[in-house]
């Protein structure tokens, strides 16, 4: 043992159980690495010999399609998600109000302990031919066939921004609180509104917060699937569904390997991009 | 003598008439020509705030005279913040009116007051660099570029901090943010300047250097300032007027000289300046002056705060450190004592003694040399000055 660690004994308690998980996950990355390299073999879970034909075979319109529908659905779900977010946070850090504390709290942010799946069958409910809303417009007589959510791009946005709004509010949430309020009293006292005082100073003090909460409300979104999965049912066609499709319906686990593998680089691409188009916008609210 | 002075000396009055007209381009400064002639710059009428159930203010009037330097001084939890907060637009009064230049503004809000204030953290804005953080205020009011640019220059002149205009505010020492919070206050020419304990966060030597560059700018500009402090020093060596607080409520308003030699009460008298409380009884009372017993000394003092007791009755005498004597044992005109410890503090020594009634008092002793005359337990006359003495009822 290395001094540093006999120093601090309850280190290896932390350091044991993340690195059996990094050693889990590289198994497990390792394993579809060499499924993705290995032919597809019809007919047989075992693979053939060395072969880069996975990869070409993503060149096909299908996964291209998934692909930007993939990025295109993230970031409306991330934008959505954040211009909903913010007001929420904001009012869950400014309110002087106990109650009004725990109303955010309660319908904004447990949710999260609800899980994807959870959540998603409850968007159903709502989303559905005959679910709430369309149940409720017919009442009022406002229209007179359903309105189709369910397996649109449009209701899986939905069900997603609901998915990651709690952590986009914690995270500006977490931002925001860091602002301290004499900022705005500054700005006040200087002759500007609340609405000037907000854009030019605490809305700029927040961008790190909102890059932040962005990039994670993507990333989420991006290996999304149950949501996708069901409320898409089969007609939005992503990456992850993708993946499962080619994997456990088809049994060809060699592309679908290599379809994760081409999904997860695209994932780090995007965000990497996002994070740089961002940085003179973080760089704003370094405190 | 004392007074509720608020309403009483106007602060140009007190001014000495050469002073120089104030240069910059503050001459018209809006205030100026806006307010009505005789009007103070700020006037609050019964101006009253609770939290909750607490009464942060109680029902106040006060009035601050147009380019005069007033403290707001008291302990802790006093109300000074919510009094500046009231007058800044950030709190809204429970009852009472508050009038800026002779204009009412109860009800505006802080962005339309026209109101410069300088926080206890400075408040920069850590996003803008120094120019334009001090231009902020001259951009939310559409002063065109070419004016916020010489602005800006001059305002940062004024502070010392030329060449500092493209520097973010963390790249500054504590007292330069503290110059830049000043010049962002001041450029959009505030109709008053509101401090709240601004240099409670600088060291000692800065602290002090920074208070005579307050100043000298204050006294340049002309601008009203109400500056707010615990730090009764700082409020002595500042203000043209003190306003001492506490619990919610107004003590006294007077000139330094005037809450430090008359003070209105116990709390005031206790609260400026170190003091000694000597036991003594009420003797006569005749007009403004009364005559109390000290042991077998006879003092005059002011009667103001007697006015209503009974001859005999027990009152308390205040007396500072450095006003007391030490003579001989047994010399005439001197209280009996002995000393108890002695405390150097560099340029003089505090003296502590035990009376033979048993109170503890410190006389402060210019020198060193009571060190080696005075050792603890000689015994030894205490001398009581003939004036400046102020008795209040005890509590
Ligand atoms: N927002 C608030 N809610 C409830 N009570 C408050 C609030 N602001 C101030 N108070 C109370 O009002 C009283 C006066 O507070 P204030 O901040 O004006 O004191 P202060 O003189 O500025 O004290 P300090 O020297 O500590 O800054 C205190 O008892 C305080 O607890
Ligand atoms: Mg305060």
């Amino acid at each position: 043992m290395t001094p540093a660690i006999r120093r601090r004994p309850f280190l290896p308690l932390f350091v044991v159980p993340a690195a059996l998980v990094a050693i889990a996950i590289t198994a497990g990355l390792a394993a579809i690495l060499r499924f993705s390299l290995h032919a597809y073999v019809p007919g047989s879970l075992d693979v053939g010999g060395f072969t880069l034909d996975n990869f070409a075979d993503l060149a096909r319109p299908i996964v291209l399609r998934a692909m930007r529908d993939t990025v295109l659905i993230c970031f409306e779900t991330a934008l959505a998600t954040l211009i909903l977010g913010y007001p929420v946070a904001y009012a869950l850090v400014r309110t002087r109000s106990a109650l009004l504390k725990s109303v955010i709290l309660v319908t904004a942010v447990t949710p999260l302990f609800l899980g994807e799946v959870v959540r998603t069958y409850a968007w159903t409910v709502v989303l559905g031919n005959s679910g709430f809303i369309n149940a409720t417009l017919r009442q009022f007589g406002l229209i007179d066939r359903p309105i189709q959510f369910m397996f649109t791009e449009f209701g899986v946005v939905v069900a997603l921004v609901h998915v990651t709004l709690p952590v986009m509010v914690i995270m500006l949430a977490a931002a925001l609180a860091h602002i301290d309020r004499d900022y705005e009293k500054a700005a006040q006292s200087l002759g500007a509104g609340p609405v000037r005082a907000f854009l030019t100073v605490t809305l700029p003090l927040s961008m790190p917060g909102v890059v932040a909460g962005f990039t994670t409300a993507f990333a989420w979104t991006f290996s999304a699937f149950a949501t996708p999965q069901v409320i898409g049912g089969g007609k939005v066609g992503v990456v992850s569904t993708l993946v499962y499709q080619l994997g456990l319906s088809s049994f060809n686990f060699p592309v679908a390997a290599s379809l994760s593998l081409a999904g997860l680089g695209l994932a780090l691409g995007t965000m990497w991009a996002v994070r740089r188009a961002a940085r003179p916008l973080e760089a704003m609210g370094g405190h | 003598m004392s007074s509720r002075a608020a309403d009483v000396i106007p602060a140009a009055d007190r001014r000495s008439p050469d002073r120089p007209t104030p240069d910059l381009a503050t001459s018209d400064l809006p205030a100026a020509r806006t307010a009505r002639r005789g009007a103070a710059a700020v006037l609050l009428d019964g101006v009253l705030k609770r939290f909750g159930t607490v009464t942060a203010l109680e029902e106040t009037r006060l009035r601050v005279e147009q380019g005069e330097f007033l403290t707001l001084l008291g302990p802790s939890g006093c109300g000074k913040t919510t009094l500046l907060n009231l007058m800044a637009g950030f709190l809204e009064a429970d009852a009472g009116e508050i009038l800026i230049g002779g204009e009412q503004v109860t009800a505006t809000p802080p962005y339309e007051r026209q109101i410069g204030i300088v926080f206890q953290n400075y408040a920069l804005f850590p996003h803008m660099s120094v120019a334009r953080n001090v231009g902020y205020g001259l951009r939310m009011r559409g002063v065109p570029k070419r004016e916020i640019a010489a602005r800006v220059e001059e305002t940062l002149a004024l502070v010392k901090l030329q060449g500092f205009a493209d520097r973010s505010p963390r790249q500054l020492s504590g007292g330069q943010q503290q110059r830049v919070a000043l010049a962002r206050a001041l450029v959009i020419r505030p109709r008053v300047l509101l401090l709240d304990e601004p240099f409670s966060a600088l060291d000692k030597n800065l602290r002090g250097a920074m208070q005579v560059e307050l100043k000298e700018i204050q006294r340049r500009l002309g601008v009203t300032t109400v500056f707010v402090t615990h730090d009764q020093g700082e409020a002595l060596s500042l203000s043209d007027r003190i306003v001492v607080m506490s619990a919610g409520r107004i003590r006294q308003v007077g000139t330094p000289d005037e809450v430090y030699r008359h003070p209105q009460d116990r709390f005031v008298a206790g609260f400026i300046g170190d003091v000694n409380t000597l036991p003594a009884r009420l003797e006569t009372l005749s007009g403004v002056r009364a005559t109390v017993a000290l042991g077998d000394l006879r003092r005059e003092v002011e009667a103001a705060a007697l006015r209503d007791r009974p001859p005999g009755s027990p009152v308390d005498v205040f007396v500072r450190p450095d006003h007391l004597g030490v003579r001989p044992a047994g010399e005439g005109g001197t209280l009996p004592a002995r000393v108890a410890a002695l405390v150097y503090q560099g340029s003089h020594i505090d003296l502590h003694a035990d009376l033979a009634t048993g109170e503890r008092v410190v006389v402060r002793v210019p020198g060193q040399g009571a060190l080696a005359t005075h050792a603890p337990g000689t015994a030894i006359g205490l001398a009581v000055p003939q004036g400046g003495l102020v008795a209040f009822p005890p509590e």
